[in-house]
């Protein structure tokens, strides 16, 4: 490649000094061949560079999510997690049944400690107080963003999300206090777990909803 | 940096290609990054990986979601059909997840994943190399003769870019894929195929001329 089709690309990658720059400008002025390679590289960049994206296959997520293999944890890891992991009670209809048997039983009781003592004033608890809950997720290529949860009963159209500029969807929501359950739905089909969330909890679907808690203020 | 837009403006012959040329000095002198941000989405990256590691799989798909756009297209570029782009996007993710607990916190995420698909381009041309079928050869040299209706598919665009990409040297067409499709700077090339940034720019320079000419010989312009 002679001198100045180096120079021309360097001009192309943005890489010459101010100097350098003038001299192969000053160049390609009085030299019409030299121009019309400038020309026709730039063309070719560009030409490149707007090329179409093509849209990835839909079940492209899913695909890759199912061929996962499962990681085998070491013994020193099964003896932590037995230890410190969070842990998910798996119902049954038994254990369904005596649960609410034992919640009726203990209601009762506490119902009957309060009708007794009359401790607590209902009058004075305050009114609760909504807080603006902004959620992110940076997901560039998606068309649409939503966002479903135990706040608006898990409808997948129920909350769209904004795109911002870079890429990064948001929404701001008002919230109760209160401990909610959600999750991102991308272009109406893949559930997507909050990377930003504060904890996890398996749905029984096989995904892991997000968990938020509001405080009260 | 104005005056050498309109220096360049005014040499550039008039038509569609001055606004090319000068949109395309323009994006080069304004392509600035909100590293802010960047910085922020790399350490919920980490916080992502972590996660992955301590058994919740799940999360894995927010990167996947992320990336898959990239993943998928560069391997489309190199390899030129959309099924094996498919087949080796989702081995790179796949590969990417087995191996991420070599996965080191002072690199991009991204990078780091690119340069996993680009393996896997790799192998598969290689392996397609060893068992080229009679058809594909014949479909190789059937194409090569440019008939009136060749010429007239060939403006469509978006399909003679990639015939034209297919036609460059496997490690030409890499790097001007990811300086140009992808948009990476020549550093963070270095980083990721673990070639010098000098090579690269020697690639890449050689790449275009190819590129030029063979949209010049197949009388592609911009429109």
């Amino acid at each position: 490649m002679d001198k100045n089709m180096e120079l021309i690309h360097k001009l192309l990658d943005g890489e010459l000094s101010e100097e350098e720059k003038k001299e192969i400008l000053d160049r390609i002025d009085s030299d019409p061949v030299l121009k019309m390679e400038l020309d026709a590289l730039s063309m070719a960049v560009h030409i490149v560079e707007k090329s179409e994206r093509l849209p990835v296959p839909p079940s492209f997520t899913s695909n890759v999510m199912g061929k996962l293999p499962a990681r085998k944890s070491s013994y020193r890891e099964k003896v932590w997690n037995f230890f410190f992991k969070d842990r998910v009670l798996r119902w049954n209809m038994v254990t369904a049944a005596a649960a609410v048997c034992l919640a009726i039983i203990i209601s009762a009781g506490v119902f009957k400690f309060q009708k007794k003592h009359d401790l607590i004033s209902y009058a004075n608890m305050p009114v609760e107080s909504t807080s603006i809950v902004k959620f992110n997720l940076y997901v560039p290529d998606a068309k649409e963003v939503a966002i479903a949860g135990d706040f608006n009963k898990w409808k997948i159209d129920g909350n769209s999300m904004k795109k911002q500029d870079n890429g990064i969807w948001t929404i701001e929501i008002p919230l109760k206090p209160g401990v909610y359950n959600y999750m991102f739905v991308v272009d109406g089909k893949v559930w997507l777990s909050d990377p930003n969330a504060e904890s996890y909890q398996d749905d029984g679907f096989g995904y892991k909803n997000s968990i938020l808690k509001v405080a009260k203020l | 940096m104005i005056d050498l837009a309109e220096r360049i403006q005014s040499y550039i012959s008039k038509g569609s290609l001055q606004l090319v040329t000068f949109s395309f000095f323009i994006r080069l002198m304004y392509k600035k990054e909100d590293k802010e941000d960047k910085d922020d989405m790399q350490t919920e990256e980490y916080a992502i990986i972590k996660q992955c590691m301590d058994g919740n799989a799940d999360i894995y798909s927010v990167l996947v979601e992320r990336y898959k756009g990239m993943v998928y297209n560069i391997a489309y570029r190199m390899l030129g059909d959309t099924e094996s782009a498919n087949d080796m996007a989702q081995e790179s993710f796949i590969s990417a997840y087995i191996a991420l607990k070599d996965f080191k916190k002072n690199s991009k995420f991204s990078t780091w994943l690119c340069s996993i698909a680009i393996n896997k381009c790799r192998d598969h041309l290689r392996s397609k190399k060893d068992t080229v079928s009679i058809d594909e050869i014949a479909e190789v040299s059937a194409s090569k003769i440019a008939t009136p209706e060749d010429a007239a598919c060939n403006r469509q665009i978006g399909h003679s870019i990639q015939t034209a990409l297919n036609e460059l040297p496997e490690e030409y067409r890499e790097a001007v894929v990811l300086k140009h499709i992808e948009g990476l700077d020549y550093n963070e090339m270095e980083n990721l195929l673990g070639v010098s940034s000098k090579t690269l720019k020697v690639r890449t320079h050689r790449g275009r001329e190819m590129l030029k000419k063979l949209l010049r010989e197949r009388g592609i312009s911009d429109g």
